[in-house]
């Protein structure tokens, strides 16, 4: 479907761009733990991450749907990669958002928590790249990352069993639950 | 009245969708097709027009029967529509039905795109055209004829009508193979594809051959290397082609040499297909929702490990509260004792001796408590 193919392509723009901005402000917000310089735009860079994040979590299911729906899904392994990304980078971004919601602005200030949440960004911003990468190869044959000599080779994939990742489905959302539960989170909610 | 609305509205918009749903604009695709057959309604003259382009067709015009020959189409002047298709047909005959080549003694060995149709749909470029087919010369001796015809859209085409072009019939005169002609065994087709990476050898059948020689080069080279070429039994032949990647293809010749005759056929080609992929979308979604899930289960508790105590989420004061109301109850406690060890005295109405602290407390219970 045309549509889907010029929807995916704009909804892809929004990804990579609100991506990008969670994954280099909340960088930024974690140097100015140690750069004094960029303190004073601390709270303007956390917040702009905050935003950030929730639109990506807005806009990687849609990006997936349309993908899905495209005409340049030809079902190969390298659409199953791509759609695999897409789970870890909505894992990560979701991440980087409840932990900011549940801790406030003060997250910065444990430096435990603080490195996890920028983790969880480098690790979103990194999914989305390798993302927008393998879109690359699939309608140029040609990505600007194929210049890295370790960059793995997207022709191939581990394929589950149906069967089995439905059990990984419903492993994942027990321990999800659990997790929530662990941590008391359901009243903030 | 409202039901003979909606039916007359589905009536006419049914009308309105055959008249965008008579032609296959994006083609059919390459298949064994008959002319009147050819994936439309384009054979009918009230529907098609006369292609103004020119069909140019090259090829040995005597041919030993049983042997591989080439037949060469050069389009040109073509007029095609926006996505630049031409459907081409090679035919036996101009009958419309029964016309495939095949019916006539051909063996199609290869078509322009690989595969072993007579008829191929190609995008042209810069209005022209250029394929070639592969045939296995029919056994029977005598004359054959071979035509080709194209249909095709235009850019300019608000009738939605078909182009079609057609060329006068190309006798070729088949002759009878020499004792002992080196060529190919009949049936034998060259592959269409092979898997990206895959390594193994092509087998190849011959008659009449001694010995076998494959060059090779890739699609678009001049330069071609020279195979390995193994005798497996008599007159079956595998040969060794280098894996090909993407979407490349991988062209050959053979040469087959008997004594001090060596018959060289026309190039063949190869395509490269994905490697097989049972992965399903469905499948996808499934391992992507839970990697989604299982990162964002193990991040929290990772949250929850790092988290020191006292840093919590602002407005949650539900341990204030908690605190406060501890308070009040052991004040509320204390109070009580306090109250409890006080002795009312019959001297001192509206007073409480406080037998602890050695002091007169005003009575709160009476009227005019410590006003006496």
């Amino acid at each position: 479907m045309m549509f889907m193919i010029a929807f995916h392509h704009l909804v892809v723009g929004l990804v990579a761009g609100s991506g990008v901005i969670m994954g280099i402000c909340a960088i930024l917000v974690w140097l100015s733990g140690y750069i004094s310089n960029i303190e004073s735009s601390k709270s303007t860079l956390d917040r702009a991450a905050y935003v950030a994040s929730i639109f990506t979590m807005i806009v990687i299911p849609l990006a997936m749907i349309s993908g899905n729906f495209s005409s340049t899904n030809s079902g190969g392994a390298i659409f199953y990669n791509k759609f695999i990304f897409s789970g870890i980078a909505f894992g990560f971004t979701a991440s980087y958002f409840f932990g900011r919601m549940r801790f406030g602005p003060d997250v910065w200030e444990t430096p435990n928590l603080a490195m996890l949440q920028m983790i969880s960004a480098v690790f979103s911003l990194s999914s989305i790249m390798i993302l927008g990468s393998i879109g690359s190869k699939i309608t140029l044959g040609e990505s600007t990352l194929d210049f890295l000599p370790f960059w793995p080779e997207f022709a191939s994939s581990i394929v589950i069993n149906q069967w089995l990742s439905l059990l990984l489905l419903i492993v994942g959302i027990i321990s999800l639950v659990i997790s929530l539960r662990s941590t008391s989170v359901k009243n903030l909610l | 009245m409202k039901s003979r609305i909606i039916v007359l509205s589905a009536i006419i918009m049914l009308l309105m969708a055959t008249s965008s749903g008579v032609a296959n604009p994006g083609g059919k695709g390459d298949s064994n097709r008959d002319y009147t057959c050819g994936g439309s309604c384009h054979g009918d003259p009230s529907l098609s027009s006369p292609s103004s382009a020119v069909i140019e067709v090259d090829m040995p015009l005597t041919a030993y029967s049983s042997t591989t020959t080439e037949v060469s189409v050069s389009i040109s002047n073509l007029d095609v529509s926006d996505n630049g298709l031409v459907g081409i047909f090679l035919l036996g005959s101009k009958n419309g039905n029964g016309d495939h080549p095949e019916d006539y003694g051909w063996t199609i060995v290869q078509d322009p795109n690989g595969g072993s149709s007579n008829y191929v749909e190609v995008v042209s470029s810069d209005n022209q055209v250029s394929v070639s087919w592969v045939l296995l010369v029919p056994d029977e001796v005598g004359s054959k004829e071979i035509f080709v015809s194209i249909h095709h859209g235009s850019y300019y085409n608000h009738d939605n009508k078909a182009f079609i072009g057609e060329t006068d019939g190309i006798a070729i005169s088949i002759e009878p193979i020499p004792e002992n002609y080196p060529t190919l065994a009949e049936g034998w087709t060259s592959p269409e594809e092979r898997i990206s990476g895959d390594t193994s050898t092509i087998t190849i059948r011959t008659v009449n051959t001694e010995s076998l020689t494959v060059n090779w080069r890739l699609s678009g080279e001049s330069k071609s290397h020279e195979a390995v070429v193994e005798m497996i039994t008599q007159q079956v032949w595998e040969v060794s082609l280098p894996a090909t990647l993407g979407d490349t293809r991988i062209e050959y010749q053979m040469t087959a040499t008997m004594g001090d005759f060596s018959n060289t056929m026309p190039w063949l080609s190869m395509g490269t297909s994905e490697p097989y992929f049972d992965g399903t979308s469905l499948g996808a979604n499934l391992q992507s929702i839970s990697f989604a899930l299982i990162i964002l289960s193990f991040m929290i508790s990772l949250q929850s490990w790092f988290s020191p105590r006292g840093v919590r989420k602002t407005i949650d004061n539900t341990i204030e509260v908690e605190e406060s109301m501890v308070n009040d109850e052991k004040s509320s406690i204390s109070d009580e004792a306090y109250w409890s060890r006080l002795v009312k005295s019959e001297e001192n109405p509206g007073w409480l001796w406080d037998p602890v602290e050695n002091q007169w407390v005003a009575d709160p219970n009476h009227s005019s408590g410590g006003d006496a």
